[in-house]
């Protein structure tokens, strides 16, 4: 049983040893050498010993040490875990260890699967009242040590933690490939281990590759034509300027970042609400690529945009950052809710900026990397003196910050908006409670007719049975079927025992008069008393009372179905429907407040208390606010701002070009966007579980010219998109003679992590929508703007799970809706990443469902049709049709064979819809839809080379 | 076929190539269908879990029949005599620190339990045909979580964790032991809820995409209209269908010339194959007029009430015999189904009587074929209910202590885990956390928790986390 009564602790015989033992014991220098009293340590082997091993040392001990505590040996006990020490020799009442298995206290109970006997409990509180006797002086060695992280001197020696070095250009053999010094620290690596970089690929695949890895579009054949044409040496430069000025750049790579980011318009989590003014910093991202925002101001406005002294509606929108993860919104413990929010951000930050697992260190010192809970509660200190949370809420709904931008008329206008959308609610609401009084009042107008009719049936009767009862009768078929039920469960009630000795009997008349005639009376008992002066409310006879309570409890015999869908007939809930979607698609349409998603500022806190084992419940010693001490970059600390979070000190910090990982992270970020691989293939972990980098110097020397940029990205682009190393092949010469004696590169590097051609990569899941679409003259390349249909704080699904998202929009993927919960298939199918962790590199499975998609979707099959007929209307012929698809599908023109192939097959489909009156139009259309349709579907369409 | 030198780490292989619904697909990449097709197809062979112990299975799939919104133990599995003796008065011992909504004193349980079977084990007269089968049912009835609101909960109860995006223990389950039937998903939801938690509750989230959940409809809609996406097409035949993917076959062979050998697009070409496979083999699974009218009428679906439960019962037992390895079925209707703050009489009343037949139904069914022997059902909501009352005639979430129980694979019947308090609040004996369900779970699929893992970001992530221990109690 859960709370044993807590008997008195009695002060046995052992008192005097055990004063003793206290006495010794509180000095630590007398501990190992104190000789026990006989009874005492009799006493402890006969009694506490058992308690310990029987109940404690599974998890308290050398095998397993849970919480930091072992309770296997003396020193252990009185030293105890994480929490402090276990016991206070000599007083129960002080000692963690009497508190936990008393079981009173909620967070702290052992052991945890079952509360100890009373008596086990009285022996340990008089263990502990003696003074703790314990004879085990020796530990148990710990076989099983755990990995411990490195010390902050080894983490300065770790590679990432090491100044960004400025290495020496290598010198290769082969000079004559070095384009630009991206070429040559690759090249050097390949010589090294003997490998030979891929020659460059030919032409119409290098602008295939650029066009999809700068803006996510295929290049057109116009401009595939124009690309051929100029023979000049600065074509391909050309080319790149071109895509690197469209504003679909900022597009493609917005999109990178909004993965990094973990982006999404709708919270997620618990309680799905709609994020409708997360565009505004979606759009923020594409214009900082568009106009090549310097990256260490893109930094800082993410992270402390509010707090810049020239702060204003574009930084604070890009605060939003912040604000974007996925939070449960719920949460009744407001604490642990702020908490967990705290820890969201700082692993969010940490991993896309710093490349860091700061969520590991909420509970204890990294296992792994150099840093400490001390840092981590540092860093929190400023996340907690941040404000992410608004002081409205819904319900238990929390709001999440908003900067607003609203003028006081956009506030009048919205206070009218508001109260439009709640009449529209009510409306429904009140319709829907008006039915129910309405078909309550039916029923119990009918009391009696329904306590016959429920004679009629047994209660596991179908319910069509019951509707032909109740139909003729014009009774509810379900309050009838519910009817028999009631009684059926409520057998003891004495109003009830006539219907039930009655209908024993089939006296379905005696039903009949018994009920009407106390219904009957019940009603003109309650009249008069009505009438009377003062009103009577209540009937003092018992038995017509209990009459009116059975007829008026509303979850009585007559109790109305609950849900809609059963309660009301076919028209009364289609009107409800109708009222209830009119409320939503005016909410879903309604303008949202001018405002947007950011954080600002909290009661500034200088420091936190470190959450032993994470939780906000057991607090240990507070830590001033701080920066991450394996990263300092000065002994000289900062002296951060009495009045302000310090979230602008620490973004400055992490911006500044004395910072290890900043620059680092972000360049290896671009280059994996390009390469499908990072320097650093974890581009979220740059710590010891992390990957090694590929090519150190590389990496320092991209992040050094990075940071002398002024941290330009498209500089960085031109430099990466202009070596020889970008524009290397997929496939390798000496590949093919593998199977030959010679050893290909293969074999020297299979994973190809050295370069020495380039790595083919799937499509992501936007650029294989856009493509299906652009390809299909369907695409609609607008830009910006809010997309997502619902308003700010609207449910996507509130109970019902209705999904009322719609993807058919032609814009880009990228203003599509990202729906936590609920992602788009075709996102999940291929791909998208997890929209609540930071992603910079994406997974790029083959899994059946995928080719579902391409087989059966409406998306892929209206584009194969819209495409057949564009082909079918230009004035040429098949062979000409085939050329055209495959130039815009694939880039490049179909071999004789291909052509061949094509029109077999579309002549083939046709023929199966020939008729007695020919050719079918519409059979040929759709048949060259079918092979349009093929060619989206094939590996050619859906791998760059 | 690709013994050649570009053979890849598993993980990579995973993380880059994973075809298919699982991993008989994945060896027959890697040459090793021959291995694949030896008697053990589940533990050893496969890429997917070299390095896992071999612990005994006793359960070769999972059925688990999820009652969203919270049935109330104390009126169901878990009678409480001081309740009923002391309704009205208040709890005599401390509330949790948070509660969801406020408290008022206890209320007794509207209906009376009943001892059945051999076993002697009680049950109310919700579940009178659930009830009969008593003696192979394992209560679970001290299972307790700590998010006392839905969408925690239920996220705790499929993923393990209330915070973050974890994978489901379905997806778990998958990774751990693959597939055995190549035309189907490896784990299958029928008509699962999109609200708290939502897509989460069957996601891989980190581990490959072939270890989610394919969800068969929502609970917006009807058994009968719950369909796999994109599974149908109704613009071209069959017949143009299969050439079309002979001439994509053709496509991509052509283009592998030019590509050189590569794994990524290898697997590719089978997809299509396999999706052609599942087009025909999902709507066979789901149509149940060949099954007999016994067979219907065994799981309800000749009544109004039980029709739609039931056929999402008679279609779990499908995919079972079909091997089909984690197969969820969710009573959830388009409000929170058990959620009962109010009305609890006629709230669970109603819920009780759509599910107990069809539930009742599917296990004679499963014994009957044999499937129960090798078949884990586990039954529960995300929580239970308070004994004391919210309102008049409500109860409250309580996520503090609860009951669910399983029956088949490994388990013993007619058996009784763990206790709650005099009152039903608190779990207080044998205490099972759900992260200790979870490690029980995958014990009973040969698998253990604590060597379950999967390499994300950095840390070797589990079911468990850091937590969970085996009822080793429960195993038969």
């Amino acid at each position: 049983m859960p709370r044993p009564p807590f008997p008195p602790t009695t002060q046995s015989t052992f008192r005097l040893a055990g004063l003793a033992l206290f006495a010794c014991l509180a000095t630590s220098a007398c501990a190992d050498d104190v000789v026990l009293d006989g009874a005492a340590l009799e006493f402890f082997e006969k009694s506490v010993r058992p308690i310990l091993v029987e109940h404690c040392y599974e998890c308290h001990s050398a095998g397993e040490v849970n919480g930091g505590l072992r309770l296997d040996f003396r020193a252990g006990v009185m030293q105890g875990g994480d929490t402090g020490p276990s016991l206070v020799a000599g007083d129960p009442e002080k000692s963690l260890l009497i508190e936990a298995i008393r079981y009173k206290n909620r967070d702290l109970q052992m052991p945890p699967k079952n509360a100890l006997s009373p008596v086990l409990v009285a022996v340990l509180e008089n263990w502990v009242a003696m003074g703790a006797p314990d004879p085990r002086i020796e530990a148990v060695s710990n076989t099983e040590t755990g990995p411990t992280g490195m010390s902050i001197d080894d983490g300065r020696k770790f590679w990432s933690f090491r100044p960004v070095a400025n290495p020496a250009i290598p010198d290769v053999k082969e000079a004559s490939w070095v384009k630009n010094p991206v070429d040559a620290f690759v090249l050097a690596q390949l010589e090294a281990s003997g490998l030979r970089p891929a020659p460059a690929a030919d032409k119409r695949t290098l602008i295939r590759r650029i066009t999809y890895n700068l803006i996510g579009l295929p290049p057109t054949p116009e401009e595939v034509a124009a690309f051929l044409a100029d023979e000049s040496d600065e074509a391909f430069n050309k080319v790149m300027e071109r895509l690197l000025q469209s504003p679909h750049y900022g597009v493609r790579w917005g999109r990178h970042w909004l993965d990094v980011a973990r982006y999404a318009d709708s919270n997620g989590l618990d309680e799905n609400l709609a994020f409708g003014l997360a565009w505004r910093y979606r759009d923020y991202v594409v214009d900082a690529f568009n106009n090549d925002k310097p990256f260490d101001r893109f930094m800082v406005e993410q992270i402390a945009g509010d707090l810049l002294p020239e702060a204003n509606q574009e930084t604070k929108i890009a605060t939003g950052f912040l604000v974007l993860g996925a939070k449960v919104l719920a949460e009744p413990d407001m604490e642990k809710l702020v908490m967990d929010t705290i820890d969201e951000q700082l692993d969010t930050t940490g991993k896309a900026f710093l490349g860091m697992t700061f969520g590991c260190v909420r509970c204890h010192d990294h296992k792994f990397d150099p840093l400490k809970q001390t840092d981590y509660y540092a860093l929190a200190a400023i996340f907690k003196s941040t404000r992410t949370f608004a002081d409205t809420k819904t319900g238990v709904i929390k709001h999440w910050h908003q900067h607003s931008f609203a003028t006081e008329e956009d506030k009048a206008r919205l206070k009218e908006i508001d109260a439009e959308i709640a009449k529209k609610k009510s409306a429904a609401a009140s319709f829907k409670s008006k039915a129910i009084v309405k078909l309550r009042g039916e029923a119990r107008a009918k009391a009696t007719e329904y306590l016959v009719a429920a004679t009629k049936f047994e209660p596991s009767a179908p319910l069509a049975m019951v509707e032909a009862i109740a139909a003729p009768l014009g009774l509810h078929p379900r309050i009838l079927h519910h009817c028999r039920l009631h009684l059926e469960y409520n057998q003891d009630d004495p109003f009830f025992s006539q219907w039930h000795r009655l209908a024993a009997a089939d006296d379905v008349d005696g039903i009949d008069k018994h009920f009407r005639t106390v219904f009957a009376e019940a009603e003109t008992a309650y009249a008069a008393a009505q009438k009377m002066d003062p009103p009577q409310k209540t009937l003092t006879d018992a038995r017509l009372k209990a009459a009116r309570a059975a007829v008026h409890d509303l979850s009585g015999f007559l109790a109305v179905p609950p849900k809609v869908e059963f309660a009301f007939g076919a028209e009364t809930l289609a009107e409800y429907y109708r009222l209830e979607d009119e409320a939503r698609i005016l909410e879903s349409n309604a303008p949202d407040e001018p405002a947007s998603m950011g954080v600002g500022e909290q009661t500034i806190l200088s420091s936190l208390p470190i959450h032993i084992r994470g939780s906000h419940l057991n607090l240990g010693k507070p830590v001033t606010r701080e920066f991450p001490e394996v990263m300092r970059t000065s002994t000289v600390r900062p002296v951060l701002p009495a009045g302000q979070s310090g979230r602008l000190e620490l973004v400055r910090w992490m911006s500044s070009t004395q910072h290890p990982l900043s620059a680092r992270v972000f360049v290896n970020r671009v280059w994996s966007w390009h390469f499908g691989r990072g320097i650093v293939g974890t581009t979220e972990n740059f710590g010891r579980l992390g990957d090694r980098p590929s090519h150190p110097e590389l990496l320092d020397w991209l992040a050094h010219r990075f940071m002398a940029s002024g941290w330009s990205v498209k500089d960085q682009h031109r430099l990466i998109l202009s070596s020889n190393t970008y524009q290397m092949a997929s496939i390798h010469p000496a590949e093919k003679r593998h199977a030959v004696a010679a050893t290909g590169p293969a074999d020297v590097d299979p994973e190809n992590l050295l370069l020495w051609k380039f790595r083919l990569q799937r499509l992501e899941a936007e650029q294989i929508r856009d493509s299906v679409l652009a390809v299909s003259d369907r695409l609609d390349t607008s830009i910006g703007g809010k997309t997502v249909p619902l308003r700010n704080r609207q449910f996507v699904f509130n109970h019902t799970s209705v999904d009322h998202t719609k993807y058919d929009s032609l814009r880009r993927a990228m203003y599509l809706p990202v729906i936590r919960n609920n992602l788009y298939s075709l996102f999940a199918q291929f791909d998208f990443p997890d929209p609540t962790m930071p992603t910079g590199h994406r997974a790029s499975t083959v899994v059946a469902p995928q080719a579902l998609l391409m087989m059966n979707s409406d998306l892929v099959m209206d584009s194969a049709s819209s495409m057949a007929s564009t082909l079918l209307e230009r004035g040429m012929d098949d062979i000409e049709r085939v050329e055209m698809a495959y130039e815009r599908t694939v880039g490049r023109l179909p071999s004789e064979d291909e052509i061949q192939r094509a029109i077999a097959f579309i002549g083939e489909l046709t023929s199966q819809s020939i008729g007695a009156t020919g050719v079918d139009e519409t059979g040929r259309q759709q048949a060259w839809a079918v092979f349009c349709q093929s060619l989206f579907a094939s590996n050619e369409f859906i791998y760059v080379r | 076929m690709l013994s050649g030198p570009e053979v890849q780490t598993r993980r990579q292989l995973l993380k880059t190539s994973a075809v298919g619904f699982g991993h008989v697909a994945l060896s027959a990449l890697l040459g090793r269908e021959s291995a694949a097709d030896q008697a053990q197809p589940s533990v050893s062979t496969g890429p997917l879990v070299p390095q896992l112990p071999q612990i005994a299975a006793r359960a070769k799939r999972v059925v688990f029949l999820f009652m969203k919104g919270g049935p109330s133990h104390v009126d169901t599995f878990d009678p409480k005599p001081l309740l009923t003796r002391d309704n009205g008065k208040p709890l005599p011992f401390d509330l949790p620190r948070v509660t969801f909504a406020a408290q008022g004193n206890l209320l007794k349980s509207p209906w009376k339990f009943k001892r059945y079977g051999e076993s002697g084990l009680p049950v109310s007269e919700l579940f009178p045909h659930v009830a009969q089968h008593v003696d192979d049912l394992c209560m679970l009835r001290s299972v307790h979580g700590t998010n006392p609101a839905h969408g925690g909960a239920l996220l705790k109860l499929h993923t393990g964790t209330d915070q973050f995006v974890r994978p489901s223990m379905g997806s778990w389950v998958i990774y751990g032991l693959g597939t055995e039937n190549q035309n189907l998903p490896a784990f299958v939801t029928i008509c699962p809820t999109l609200a708290h938690g939502g897509v989460n509750n069957w996601g891989s989230a980190f581990l490959p995409a072939h270890c989610q959940g394919t969800p068969i409809g929502n609970a917006s809609l009807a058994a009968v209209n719950a369909t796999v996406k994109h599974i149908r097409n109704d613009r071209i035949s069959p017949l143009a269908q299969r050439r079309q993917l002979d001439l994509i076959r053709e496509m991509n062979r052509d283009h592998l010339e030019v590509t050189g050998r590569d794994q990524a697009l290898e697997g590719r070409l089978n997809s299509f194959e396999l999706a052609f496979r599942m087009q025909s083999a999902m709507p066979e699974v789901q149509d149940l007029s060949g099954e007999s009218a016994a067979t219907q009428k065994l799981y309800g679906m000749d009544n109004a009430v039980t029709e739609d439960f039931g056929r999402q019962c008679l279609m779990a037992r499908r995919f079972l015999e079909r091997d089909v390895r984690f197969v969820q079925v969710t009573h959830s209707d388009s409000e929170v189904q058990w959620d009962q703050h109010s009305n609890l009489y006629h709230g669970h009343t109603k819920n009780a009587s759509e599910v107990d037949k069809p539930i009742a139904g599917l296990l004679s069914d499963l014994k009957a074929r044999g499937l129960l022997e090798d078949t884990l059902v586990l039954w529960g909501g995300e929580f239970g209910r308070t004994p004391t009352a919210q309102g008049t005639n409500g109860r409250d979430h309580n996520p503090h202590g609860f009951t669910m129980w399983m029956a088949g694979a490994g388990v013993k019947g007619g058996y009784a885990y763990g206790a709650t308090d005099d009152y039903g609040y608190y779990a207080a004996e044998n205490k099972m956390h759900v992260h200790d369900l979870h490690a029980t779970l995958l014990h009973l699929l040969g698998l253990n928790h604590e060597r379950l893992t999967f390499r994300y970001a950095g840390r070797d992530f589990r079911l468990t986390d850091v937590a969970g221990r085996v009822a080793t109690d429960i195993l038969a």
